[in-house]
């Protein structure tokens, strides 16, 4: 059995190889963004810091928006995770944090802290203690192809109000325009109707109560009100062919192909469509118009209300204290000002907005500050589980398999079930 | 039964139909995979409209560019060590196993034989989260051991009835004269029963190594850097990646199969008669 | 073969046990104490450690809402399987496991039988075809996944061509609730058949040649002999065949998550990519335990019925 022992040896030859380490101190940063040109600077903003930081390095790892968000609850697991992770705030930060995952960075931070929009900083806090720096903001809202739109003679800065936008929907598909595009196997683009429709309806103090269990909690009215009008855009059947099919970057290049006349998209989608088209040019900033969603009558919620994210950087247990020292060079006045020049986010340092060069980020600007609500995602400030289930019923109800009762009821009760 | 068809008159409608069915199946089969392989070749509009005939324009670049990326290479090399630890430690394990439970009659034998034959009965996935938090508590998340060992535990079942079987169909006078001359019985396992094994090692080898090769749920749980991850992982990835872009994941698809098609053409008497036999008498 | 196993025992300490030291002894004199120590543990410890223990701390942490991290503390006894129950897309993947079997027996074995009857004869391109028609068999799911991920693709994909060619609107078969599960059944069947056509090859290769010879003579018809001879002959792989089919969809997961990841609205999940979506991606450990208690008595019945009813002789 010679050829057994020389396999062992192999083996263990391989494993030794393998576990070469090298001495440097190496922070592993976790990213989820699509969009090349903005990674780019991200890279230069490394390079940079590895240059004025010798022994430091800066590991970048990509992982797709939608496989992120089902792997991350097992890397975080790891002894191997990365140092810097991904995150929308919210109860899904509420219960890393419980889960002690997370490093408590408020006082490697002290000082720098006060250079971030307070608001911002506070989605990342918990009991005054501070879990991760944010980097960016955003609103969702419509997107419009202008000249889809005026093929069909649709002006879309008459959408108002949720009929506005049905009726819109209707002349849209009798001029044979594709109304709206979404990416329905991904659910949380569906998510962004059903949520940003309870805001309209039920406004903060809706959701507030409902958190506490109160008017029914989630199956209560605003909500199922909410399954039921949205409803009613899919009854239209206002969307791509086969859009349940679609995951979200397909679908944001549909958009960018100029094959859809709207999408309910985050703001930032203004520029992803560009690396997502097919010619990775798609439809120049001229053409996209943007109208915040539509208001309900009768609803109470504020025209200023908004729904969107604030997304920001973790720091996981055990990382080296390099990790918030890079942290801190990146989320700083000078790089921040350079990717609002670029107009690739709403920045969260003071000050940086001045970097905001085109008229589009400045108006989502404006209305963010504007904004006494500002709604963070559904399926990220209920937590991980029940986030995952308005997802889940919202393409349900998108699917026409399940009934807009039914919906309220089944988020209600995935609150209650708790985690 | 051909001589069933020799008594048959000549003209017989029913070799025409099943000429014709045969040729349909063979269709139906042949075209997925033919398309995957040429749509490789082709550029993205090409693809949309002509998806199934040979490239008006061979775009080499698609297959030379991923054949020249690390990442590519990558993904095999770490494929080839999970399956080859998982391939050898199941080898070595479950021979031996096999040999006790073929050669020495001990008390609670056949008692244990069945509690091992209780892995055919329900699969990996029934267990996944309790087997994540032991991976995970045993430091192995995000090591090849991590996947391979519960790998190994999961097909340790088969293999050993697999072997204990052709163990003990061995001629027993070999025993009986290799104890007789003072050979111990460790000795007796390496330099009789394995050589004399080989053909059954291979089959085991050969079941073992395909269904790590494709496997997918495991190396999904248990691994988190793409620096370790296999070929079924690295490929969704890619596709993840370049969701659209069609004829660079065909491409991909192709060169990521192509182990496993090349393996199948020089090994494939093997290969069935491993996949199947090892079916068949478990 | 079974009897000259048996003349080995005289060999192999079937004698009465004498006391501890001496058996002790006795066994070191011929090493099957080493072989004992040695050879066993290794194997046992694998199995126990991945295979067994799982499954009853699945059993355990089924009784636990935890998120993984730590240790499990918040017990709400069998509260999971309640809500597990509750969960429509559980039905819906309880259900789909049993269209794959029902298409596997209807459709797929059929088939297979078929094939293998014209293919275990021997004629030109034969030894061909079975290779052909084996090879989706050894394609990782993964890939063939991805593959009829494209064929079904509403813009580039075959499907989509072979429909503009008669100008109709393309469908996008794996984005309908209402397609999404019949297009992942004839990959199942496209990718499996090849595999239980082996089996009945082999079978029909070991068939024993007079039988037919014998019915020939007594002038059965070729339908005759098929009926009375050939299906008899193959009842055993038959039923093997069965079984590997249902334990098949019971597990089959690989397949699905390329294709509709159990989408859309989880019209298309099996049991485990139920799990795993459900389960694993939200880290709701004793919730998908649950699940993987219920798949796994699901199974193990499955297999003690099947094997006290059907498979007596094997």
């Amino acid at each position: 059995m010679r050829w057994l022992d020389r396999l062992g040896l192999a083996v263990a030859t391989l494993w030794l190889a393998l576990g070469a380490a090298n001495a440097d101190t190496t922070v592993k940063w976790l990213h989820i963004e699509a969009n090349p040109a903005q990674v780019k600077i991200w890279e230069e903003v490394a390079r940079s810091y590895e240059a004025a930081h010798p022994g430091t390095r800066i590991e970048m790892q990509f992982l797709e928006n939608e496989a992120y968000k089902a792997k991350l609850p097992t890397i975080l697991q790891s002894k191997d995770r990365p140092n810097i992770i991904y995150s929308w705030a919210g109860g899904v930060l509420k219960s890393q944090i419980e889960a002690g995952v997370l490093e408590d960075i408020t006082d490697q931070i002290k000082g720098y802290s006060d250079s971030l929009t307070p608001a911002a900083l506070a989605a990342f806090s918990r009991d005054g203690r501070i879990y991760g720096l944010p980097t960016a903001l955003s609103q969702v809202g419509f997107l419009y192809n202008k000249e889809l739109m005026a093929k069909a003679k649709v002006d879309a800065a008459g959408i108002k109000t949720w009929d506005d936008l049905l009726a819109a929907v209707k002349t849209l598909k009798a001029a044979g325009v594709t109304p709206i595009v979404a990416g329905g196997a991904d659910k949380w683009p569906l998510h962004f109707y059903w949520t940003h429709l309870a805001v309209r309806i039920g406004g903060k103090a809706a959701f507030d109560a409902a958190l506490r269990g109160e008017n029914g909690g989630f199956a209560g009215e605003t909500f199922q009100k909410s399954g039921e009008l949205f409803k009613q855009l899919v009854d239209l059947q206002p969307f791509q062919n086969g859009f349940l099919g679609f995951k979200n970057p397909q679908a944001v290049g549909y958009f960018g192909d100029g094959k859809a006349a709207m999408t309910l998209a985050i703001s930032t989608v203004y520029h992803l469509q560009r690396a997502l088209a097919a010619d990775k040019k798609g439809l120049a900033e001229d053409q996209i118009g943007w109208f915040d969603f539509p208001m309900v009558p009768g609803g109470k919620g504020e025209p200023s209300d908004t729904l969107g994210g604030i997304t920001g950087w973790l720091v996981t247990k055990g990382s080296p204290k390099e990790t918030v020292d890079f942290l801190k060079f990146f989320v700083s006045k000078d790089v921040q000002t350079r990717l609002a020049a670029g107009n690739f986010i709403i920045p969260v340092v003071k000050g940086a907005d001045a970097g905001l060069n085109n008229a589009f980020m400045k108006q989502i600007a404006a209305n963010l500050s504007k904004s006494r609500y500002h709604q963070n995602f559904y399926d990220q400030s209920l937590g991980p589980s029940v986030g995952r289930v308005v997802n889940d019923v919202t393409a349900e109800i998108a699917g026409g398999s399940m009934a807009p009762k039914d919906a309220a009821e089944a988020i209600e009760a995935a609150w209650k079930q708790g985690n | 039964m051909s001589d069933i068809d020799t008594i048959r008159p000549p003209f017989d409608p029913a070799v025409l139909y099943k000429t014709l069915f045969l040729a349909v199946v063979a269709v139906l089969v042949l075209v997925p995979l033919l398309a995957t392989v040429l749509g490789g070749f082709k550029s993205l509009g090409e693809l949309r409209i002509n998806p199934f005939g040979l490239p008006q324009h061979w775009e080499w670049s698609n297959y030379a560019d991923i054949l020249f990326s690390q990442r590519y290479w990558q993904l095999l090399r770490n494929s080839l060590i999970i399956s080859a630890l998982t391939v050898t430690l199941t080898l070595i394990t479950a021979s031996m196993a096999a040999f006790t439970f073929a050669h020495v009659t001990f008390y609670g034998s056949s008692m244990l034989l069945s509690y091992l034959t209780l892995g055919l009965l329900f699969p990996a996935a029934t267990a996944v989260l309790p087997l994540f938090i032991k991976v995970r508590d045993l430091g192995l998340l995000d090591t090849y051991f991590g996947v391979a060992l519960p790998q190994v535990a999961f097909s340790l079942a088969m293999s050993v009835l697999l072997l204990r079987r052709f163990f003990k169909d061995l001629p027993p006078e070999l025993l009986e004269a290799a104890l007789m001359d003072g050979c111990s019985y460790i000795n007796f396992f390496r330099y009789v029963t394995l050589p004399l094994s080989r053909p059954i090692l291979a089959t085991v080898g050969t079941i073992t190594f395909v269904h790590s090769w494709n496997a997918y749920l495991l190396p999904l749980v248990m691994l988190n850097s793409d620096a370790l991850y296999p070929w079924p992982l690295g490929v969704m990835v890619y596709q993840g990646e370049y969701s659209s872009e069609w004829h660079l994941i065909l491409a991909f698809i192709t060169l990521t199969i192509l182990p496993t098609i090349i393996l199948f053409i020089f090994a494939q008497k093997h290969i069935v008669a491993g996949l199947t036999a090892g079916a068949v008498k478990g | 073969m079974r009897r000259r196993a048996d003349s080995l025992a005289p060999l192999t300490a079937v004698q009465p046990q004498p006391a501890w030291p001496a058996a002790l002894r006795g066994l070191l004199a011929d090493n099957r104490l080493a072989v004992l120590v040695l050879f066993l543990p290794p194997a046992l410890l694998l199995f126990t450690l991945f295979v067994v223990l799982p499954i009853g701390e699945a059993a355990w942490y089924s009784g636990f809402n935890w998120n993984g991290f730590g240790r499990p503390t918040n017990w709400i006894g069998f509260d999971n399987y309640r809500f597990v129950l509750q969960t429509r897309a559980f039905w819906l993947a309880l259900r789909n496991n049993g269209l794959i079997i029902v298409v596997s027996l209807l459709i797929q074995l059929p088939l297979a039988l078929a094939l293998a009857l014209m293919l275990a004869e021997r004629f030109r391109g034969a030894v061909a075809l079975r290779m052909l028609f084996f090879l989706p068999y050894i394609l990782a799911e993964i890939a063939t996944g991805l593959i009829f991920s494209f064929v079904y693709d509403g813009d580039y994909g075959l499907v989509a061509s072979i429909w503009r060619l008669f100008g109709a609107e393309t469908p996008h078969l794996l984005a309908s609730t209402d397609t999404a599960m019949l297009a992942v059944l004839i990959v199942i069947v496209w990718k499996y058949f090849g595999f239980h056509m082996m089996l009945f090859i082999a079978a029909l290769q070991g068939m024993d040649r007079s039988l037919i010879e014998a019915a020939r003579v007594d002038g059965a018809t070729r339908a005759q002999l098929l009926r009375h001879v050939v299906i008899p002959w193959l009842y055993p792989t038959i039923r093997l065949s069965v079984f590997f089919a249902i334990v098949g969809s019971l597990q089959l997961f690989d397949l699905v998550m390329p294709l509709t990841r159990g989408g859309p609205a989880d019209s298309s999940n099996t049991l485990v990519s139920f799990l795993y979506n459900n389960g694993i991606s939200r880290m709701r450990v004793g919730y998908g335990s649950a699940v993987g208690v219920i798949l796994f008595v699901i199974c193990v019945s499955f297999a003690f019925t099947y094997q006290r009813w059907f498979l007596r002789d094997e």
